[in-house]
């Protein structure tokens, strides 16, 4: 029982880590695509590149 | 009824309510600018650059951008002469001042030609900037008026106000002392660029192919003088015939300054 | 050829053709929105319609000698006087014009969307609260029209030198406005009277295009109206040193403003309306004296409510793009408006704003009670609330005070150094946003509330739901810190965007997940009319608040135009050419909200008038109570 409680919380934080991941890219991306079609281009590490 | 009565004074306590919060809130009053003539004879180097300073955060609406929340330079923080001096010296300046008041009044009257970077327009990558022209609509500064800001910045510092006192006798400088890509032309200028005298008595002209326009105003109203020039088969006056051209390349602007002249020819002569 | 048609052929065409008299005129809207737009973008590429037609490219020869005239100065003693304030009288005809000519454009909107839901589901309630949100928009048209008629009359009669140039500049426009309305009158009879002639098969979809057209005709309305409006903000297809008109009629309605203004009131519209409504429904419901009458006007509280919030969800982005079209015309118009005198109007409009945005919010949170299922989400509540009242807070800091002199040199500057910057656009916006982000949540909890998920990747859906909330609110306090101190002010005015984008993620990523998450989700039990009566007046705070809200903002339209009466172009030399108190302001505004709502009540009444029928009066003593009967 307790194996497959512990397999049961080792894939929620699978899921939780890949959930994670995934909003950090698309908010990411969505950065640098928003302040780019402005014409404001930034860099890598989200600072202004003019 | 009691559910009416309840509704009802909720709804009108609130909106009560909302009415009281500005009551609460500072009270300022916009008073639109009110146009006072300049006794030239008794101003003073002291008086115009006191003249400045009420137009710079008056009618100039100057310290509406410049100021330190980041919009426009905050010239009162830094010393303008100095500092115009050095963007002079930029070597992305492209303007054509040599000196401070030259630098000002270039800011003033064509913003564009040089701006400082980060102020310029969203996009522009500091080629434009947002700063409206100050002799036009809705600031429609005087000459008298930007110089006496030029004055005012200059002096602020400490530094010599290079611009001379306005006299009484000057007449108004036209915007061409800076050379603007348009330069306005006066009326005379236009009647002589269309070609009116070669058959209108105008100016020095006597010429008598078409009405006498010396004193044009008193036979035909603003209106009738402007469909004239737009239109002018339409209406011939007596004993004359349909010789007048058309001027498709004359433009609004022109056209008026033209009409506003006839209109009081028989007073300038 | 004739064994073709078949008489069962005949019955199916005749069936399909109400369906085939409504495609090609959503076709037709289709391609016309299309060419407007078109057109708009096109003639905004161009420098005339952005930037006013410069002299040198429009000569004489083009245009007509009336129209050349400049555009007309009266001085202060040629303007016409009653008595009393001019602009007062027109600012209170003009804002009641506006409130009923607001709340008849937008029912319309929201009564065809729940017909068409009534016409797929099948289920006649929705269809019969339709009809029920037509009655009350009737009796308003009417207001309406009296209202816009005294205006025009007021405008001649006080302005006649202004309504003479706008006259010239419009031209015969004005006439296809008076025309539209003959159109506008048609189509509403027959889709209202016609309602029950009109009710199934074939004719529904006679009746549904019929709304549509109204809808069409309403909304063309609307956006010649606007034009006469930012035409007077920012002037297009006028000569800019005099004045005279020198563009065509397309150049002088497509000014920069227009279609942000287009946008924003529609859309302001539908809010507003379903605010009117709700509160409608709300009376009802206190009123109402069975459970079954109490369950209807529950519904259909809560679908007004729901109407009016979703609306309201995108009003912050219009509003912005409205804004910024301001500035991109004029700076100075821009910074007058929020960082100049008007700049505390704003103050108010964050009171406004955030009441609204709590009514919404305490609506649902108390509607959740109808549901057994919502004990599971009832924890969220104090945190939705605590950010809802941090972010009033914030939003409600200006950025300075008038100090005295001595508070001045205690404070060490202008500005107070922990709430100073608070007052300054990075920070409302991150306020706004993250208000708008916990309002949609609020809507999620309340739309989970009644249904138990049984889809198998419901972890996965809910996981990626919440790490998209968390990290837009992330991302939105990140762009609004660091963009907003740190760096210049072109990338400050940028970031703003990244938070109206991260804000429109959440918003789509949560109705996309959970209609594919409700899939075979079982439906707990929800008793309509089952909600405390205190959650009905959060349903009377919500319009009263947009009323006011509606009011303080078209001041700030109009007064941003400070002492011209078409901007740049005519300047306005009235004795009323200033800029009021706030008091002043708030006065006008308490005034006018207060007058609508008097005529709300009336119009409220009579809805309910008309539903009404007296018993025949007898002679016996048995039917003495001969009164009204619902």
């Amino acid at each position: 029982m307790t194996e497959i409680a512990n397999e049961k919380k080792a894939s929620r934080l699978v899921v939780w880590l890949l959930a994670i991941v995934v909003g950090l890219v698309i908010f990411y991306l969505l950065d640098h695509a928003v302040m780019g079609m402005q014409g404001l281009p930034l860099n890598w590490d989200l600072t202004p590149a003019q | 009824m009691n559910v009416l009565a309840k509704t009802l004074g909720f709804s009108v306590a609130l909106v009560v309510a909302f009415g009281a919060v500005a009551y609460v809130l500072p009270q300022m009053e916009g008073p639109a600018p009110e146009q006072h003539v300049v006794n030239l004879d008794e101003l003073t180097m002291e008086s115009f650059v006191a003249m400045g300073e009420d137009l710079y955060s008056g009618k100039g609406t100057c310290s509406l951008c410049h100021n330190a929340l980041g919009r426009a330079p905050d010239m009162l923080e830094f010393n303008v002469t100095e500092i115009s001096l050095q963007r002079i010296a930029d070597p992305n300046y492209e303007g054509s001042a040599g000196n401070t008041e030259e630098y000002l009044r270039e800011s003033m009257l064509q913003p564009s030609a040089y701006v400082v970077a980060g102020f310029g327009t969203k996009g522009s990558n500091d080629t434009e900037s947002p700063m409206p022209v100050v002799d036009k609509a809705p600031l429609g500064l005087s000459i008298l008026e930007i110089d006496a800001i030029i004055a005012f910045l200059q002096d602020k510092d400490g530094e010599p106000v290079s611009v001379p006192l306005p006299v009484a006798t000057a007449t108004v400088a036209p915007v061409a002392e800076v050379t603007a890509s348009a330069a306005p032309q006066g009326p005379e200028e236009l009647i002589v660029k269309f070609g009116c005298a070669a058959c209108h008595a105008v100016l020095d002209s006597q010429a008598a192919l078409g009405p006498d326009l010396n004193d044009i105003a008193t036979r035909l109203s603003a209106a009738e003088i402007r469909e004239s020039i737009a239109n002018p088969a339409a209406v011939i006056g007596d004993g004359f015939i349909v010789i007048m051209p058309e001027f498709p390349a004359m433009t609004v602007g022109e056209l008026e300054m033209i009409v506003a002249f006839l209109t009081v020819a028989d007073e300038t002569l | 050829m004739m064994a073709f048609i078949t008489p069962r052929r005949i019955r199916r065409a005749r069936q399909s053709a109400g369906f085939l008299a409504t495609v090609p005129t959503l076709i037709a809207f289709v391609v016309l929105a299309c060419g407007g737009l078109a057109t708009q973008v096109s003639a905004a590429e161009g420098d005339d319609a952005v930037t006013g037609v410069s002299a040198d490219e429009h000569d004489v020869a083009r245009t007509t000698a009336a129209s050349l005239s400049p555009a007309p100065t009266p001085q202060r003693e040629d303007y016409p006087s009653i008595g009393v304030s001019s602009r007062g009288i027109v600012w209170v005809i003009a804002q009641m014009h506006l409130f009923f000519g607001a709340l008849v454009l937008a029912v319309p909107i929201f009564v065809l969307v729940i017909e068409i839901i009534g016409f797929r589901t099948g289920d006649d309630r929705y269809d019969d609260m339709a009809h029920e949100f037509m009655k009350v928009s009737l009796t308003a048209y009417a207001i309406t029209a009296l209202f816009g008629g005294t205006l025009a009359l007021a405008l001649f009669l006080l302005y006649p030198h202004l309504m003479s140039y706008l006259m010239t500049a419009f031209g015969s426009q004005v006439l296809v406005y008076a025309g539209l309305f003959f159109l506008e009158s048609m189509l509403l009879y027959i889709y209202y009277y016609g309602w029950n002639a009109l009710r199934y098969g074939n004719r529904k979809w006679l009746h549904l295009t019929l709304g549509l057209l109204l809808n069409g005709v309403g909304t063309t309305l609307l956006v010649v109206a606007n034009s006469w409006t930012t035409f007077m903000m920012a002037p297009s297809g006028v000569d800019p040193e005099t004045g005279a008109i020198v563009g065509n009629i397309w150049e002088v309605m497509k000014g920069p403003l227009w279609n942000p203004l287009n946008l924003h009131r529609v859309i302001a519209n539908v809010a507003f309306g379903g605010a009117i409504v709700g509160a409608y429904a709300a009376f009802k419901f206190l009123s109402a004296k069975t459970p079954e009458e109490k369950a209807h006007y529950d519904w259909m509280g809560y679908s007004s409510n729901f109407i009016s919030i979703l609306a309201f969800l995108p009003l912050p982005f219009a509003g912005y793009w409205l804004m910024a079209e301001i500035y991109a015309y004029s700076q100075q118009m821009g910074i007058l408006a929020m960082g100049g005198i008007l700049a505390w109007l704003f103050v108010i409009q964050a009171v406004l704003i955030c009441t609204i945005l709590l009514a919404g919010n305490y609506y649902l949170w108390t509607g959740m009670a109808r549901s057994e299922g919502a004990d599971r989400y009832r924890w969220a509540i104090k945190y939705i609330a605590t950010v809802l009242i941090l972010g009033f807070l914030v939003w409600v800091t200006p950025h300075n005070v008038i100090y005295t002199t001595a508070e001045a040199v205690k404070l060490g500057g202008g500005n107070h150094p922990v709430l100073g910057p608070l007052g300054i656009m990075p920070a409302k916006n991150i306020a706004v946003f993250l208000m708008l982000i916990c309002t949609f949540l609020s809507f999620q909890l309340y739309r989970r509330a009644d249904k138990v998920i049984t889809v198998s990747w419901q972890y996965w859906g809910n996981a990626l739901m919440a790490s998209i909330y968390i990290f837009a609110i992330v991302n939105i306090i990140f762009a609004g810190v660091y963009y907003g101190y740190f760096t210049n002010t072109v990338y400050k005015v940028g970031s703003s965007v990244i938070q109206v984008m991260s804000t429109v993620v959440v918003i789509v990523a949560g109705v996309v997940i959970d209609s594919l998450m409700f899939r075979g989700a079982k439906t707990l039990h929800v008793s309509w009319g089952r909600v405390a009566e205190r959650s009905q007046y959060a349903l009377f705070a919500l319009p009263i608040a947009f009323t006011w809200l509606m009011a303080l903002m078209g001041y700030v339209r109009s007064s941003v135009r400070t002492h011209w009466h078409v901007y740049t172009v005519m300047p306005d030399k009235s004795a009323d050419n200033f800029i009021p108190t706030l008091q002043t302001v708030g006065n006008m505004v308490t005034l006018v909200t207060l007058l609508f709502l008097a005529f709300l009540l009336f119009i409220f009444w009579i809805a309910n008038l008309s539903g009404t029928r007296q018993l025949p009066v007898a002679e016996d003593a048995r039917s003495q109570h001969a009164g009204a009967v619902t």
